[in-house]
């Protein structure tokens, strides 16, 4: 009888969920809905009160996009400052979150996070007069050398406790097989993290990808990425918003897509099912 | 294939001492069995001997080489661990091949190896199947024969055979025992079990608290333990102990019943005139009533089939008699026990150590 007394409040706490999920995905859903519905909105309709919901949707915003700025190669050029960075952030990182993992020694990792955390613009000045020196600025490598200061501490924060989460003995199996530690990292704790890999690249892409503040000082016109591009868009006088939606709705697209594509990764990843047994 | 020499070995956790300091030494071919009760550092010995575990202090060589500080890798040993540690992203196949592949074998060579030891281990089914689609007891296979397919100097299994029903625990229990006469490989083996230690073991080491309380062939830990801990702990059921005194020329228990024919025994006692008396459940014969030194009341009667148990109450301890099957007495029944000549032991009351 005590479980037929339970299905009420049962039936409320699963309506509960529903309902909370639902105001959770409005409200991080409504922003973007209101970006991509502005991308195909006139100028004018964009920052009309009340909002328009029915409009005839218009594709000028992209139209002029492409005409009026060097779009795609701004595309090209956050492209490659992105997955150069996430490449270098992975290169260094995973093996430091391999270390960290085994040896137990945490301060490098939380070196690593006090400065991400940091403020990006504690950076900048040295930076730039360091970059100045080796005639780096507006190159590739300085662009792709400095986001790696985001993307490493996220694939180190990200893949630590995926190998804290392999049984020691196995490492210790692997050494008595007769594995040094370089073959450890490549042969066993590598292929035991995949999801981990595959959820550290992700977020590294994405927060490298978003990142404008070092792109906006250490960029020229020619490498400008598009995130900073897209600055140019807020006007002193008057703001194009139809353009910066278009503009928004676009950069938003490959992490969007990436997310999709490694989706069934990214949830078993991100709750560490994948490692066990 | 090598000898083992631990010279003062010292290993610390912090500080806890687990192993104060250990002489032991392993001939070339031998096949040692360390006995001892659940964390008395068994584990840890072996780990210290793959080199897992870094030294505190004495020396280690494998064969004439000092391995103190060298890498597990590097000292050729195969060791079964006491929770598998299988590679999960592995085959049985991949995992089994791994540690040939390491050291560059070649690839068809590599195959025959992994196609005996899974024909000897009884998984060759399993070959193309992952560590997670196997149970505990085919898991435990394929860390042994990850071992096997190896030649290393020396063997090292954590209880290997824990969790095999005992059909296939004696089947590869004897399996081990044959491999090691075919292999002459030196072979370190820790268990709980009794009668792996006995049957499989040139020597066996009893440890307790991290410290060797005895070593010897099975026959010698049998018939002549070194304190009573040994005399506990090896044999099944265990050997019974009784405070006993001397009364006159006998032994007596402490209800002051003496005991007949106790009389050699009864010299042994030192001074102060009190000793411990040993005697195993299969040191406790029927005897006519006339012969008897104790009478046991009987409590409890195990018919194992091969013999049987008698439980009975002696001066307020509780003792165990293995007698022939045929005889099955009830609870309640009185029967005439006496120990066999020469089978009973004396150990020092407050030390424990054998009187001799
Ligand atoms: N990494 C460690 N840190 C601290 N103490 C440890 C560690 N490993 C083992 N110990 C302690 O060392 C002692 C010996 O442990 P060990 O695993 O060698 O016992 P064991 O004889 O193998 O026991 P069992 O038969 O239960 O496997 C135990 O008291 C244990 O708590
Ligand atoms: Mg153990």
């Amino acid at each position: 009888m005590s479980s037929l007394a339970n299905r009420p409040s049962d039936r409320l706490i699963a309506v509960l969920d529903v309902v909370l999920l639902v105001a959770a995905g409005i409200a991080v859903l409504a922003p973007v809905a209101w970006m991509v519905l502005s991308s195909f909105k006139q100028s004018y309709e964009v920052t009309a009160y009340p909002p328009t919901i029915f409009f005839q949707p218009t594709l000028d915003n992209y139209r002029s996009l492409s005409q009026t700025t060097p779009f795609l190669q701004f595309g090209i050029n956050s492209l490659i400052v992105t997955i150069g960075s996430t490449a270098l952030g992975m290169l260094l990182g995973a093996p430091a979150a391999f270390v960290v993992s085994w040896t137990r020694i945490t301060w490098p990792a939380i070196v690593t996070l006090v400065a991400r955390m940091a403020p990006g613009t504690l950076f900048l000045l040295p930076w730039y007069v360091m970059f100045r020196q080796f005639d780096m600025i507006g190159t590739y490598s300085a662009l792709i050398l400095t986001h790696a200061v985001i993307t490493m501490p996220i694939v180190i924060w990200v893949l630590l406790p995926f190998f804290d989460n392999i049984p020691r003995s196995v490492f210790e199996a692997a050494q008595v097989d007769g594995c040094n530690p370089v073959r450890i990292f490549w042969r066993i704790a590598l292929p035991l993290v995949v999801s981990g890999l595959a959820v550290s690249a992700i977020l590294a892409f994405v927060f490298s990808w978003n990142y404008f503040l070092f792109a906006l000082v250490l960029s020229n016109s020619d490498t400008k990425t598009l995130i900073a591009a897209s600055f140019n868009f807020i006007g002193e006088g008057s703001t194009n918003w139809g353009g910066l939606m278009a503009a928004a709705t676009l950069i938003a697209l490959p992490p969007l897509a990436l997310s999709f594509v490694v989706q069934r990764w990214l949830i078993s990843g991100l709750t560490l099912g994948a490692v066990k047994g | 294939m090598a000898s083992i020499h631990m010279q003062k070995l010292v290993k610390k956790y912090g500080d806890l001492t687990v192993i104060p300091g250990i002489d032991l030494q392993i001939a070339d071919h031998e096949f040692v069995v360390l006995v001892g009760p659940s964390g008395c550092g068994k584990s840890t010995l072996l780990r210290v001997l793959a080199g897992l575990e870094t030294i505190d202090g004495g020396d280690l060589f494998i064969g004439d080489r000092k391995v103190n500080t060298v890498p597990p890798s590097q000292r050729d040993i195969a060791m079964v661990f006491q929770d598998y540690a299988l590679y999960p992203h592995m085959t049985v196949r991949q995992n089994m091949a791994f540690a040939l592949e390491m050291r560059g074998m070649a690839g068809d060579e590599i195959a025959t190896r992994v196609q005996q030891a899974a024909k000897l281990l009884d998984i060759d089914p399993y070959l193309d199947r992952r560590p997670k689609a196997l149970s505990g007891g085919q898991r435990q296979r394929v860390a042994m024969g990850r071992a096997i397919v190896r030649d290393p100097q020396v063997f090292l299994f954590d209880e290997p055979l824990s969790n095999l029903d005992a059909k296939l625990r004696a089947q590869v229990r004897t399996e081990i025992k044959a491999l090691s006469q075919t292999l002459r490989t030196t072979m370190v083996f820790v268990t709980h079990d009794q009668i792996e230690a006995m049957t499989m073991a040139d020597r066996i080491v009893v440890m307790k608290s991290g410290v060797i309380q005895q070593v010897g062939t099975p026959e010698e830990v049998y018939e002549t333990p070194a304190n009573q801990f040994v005399a506990s702990f090896i044999g099944s059921p265990s050997m019974n102990f009784m405070p006993v005194t001397v009364e006159g020329e006998r032994l007596a228990l402490s209800d002051g019943h003496t005991l007949p024919g106790t009389a050699d025994l009864a010299r042994r006692v030192p001074e102060k005139g009190s000793a411990t008396l040993g005697v195993r459940p299969e040191h406790l014969a029927v005897v006519p009533k006339d012969e008897a030194s104790l009478m046991a009341n009987v409590e409890l009667v195990e018919p194992l089939g091969s013999d049987t148990l008698i439980h009975f109450t002696v001066a307020g301890t509780k003792a165990i008699a293995r007698v022939e099957p045929d005889r099955r007495p009830r609870p309640g029944d009185v029967v005439p026990l006496a120990p066999v000549p020469g089978k009973a032991h004396l150990f020092e009351t407050a030390s424990g150590a054998i009187i001799h």
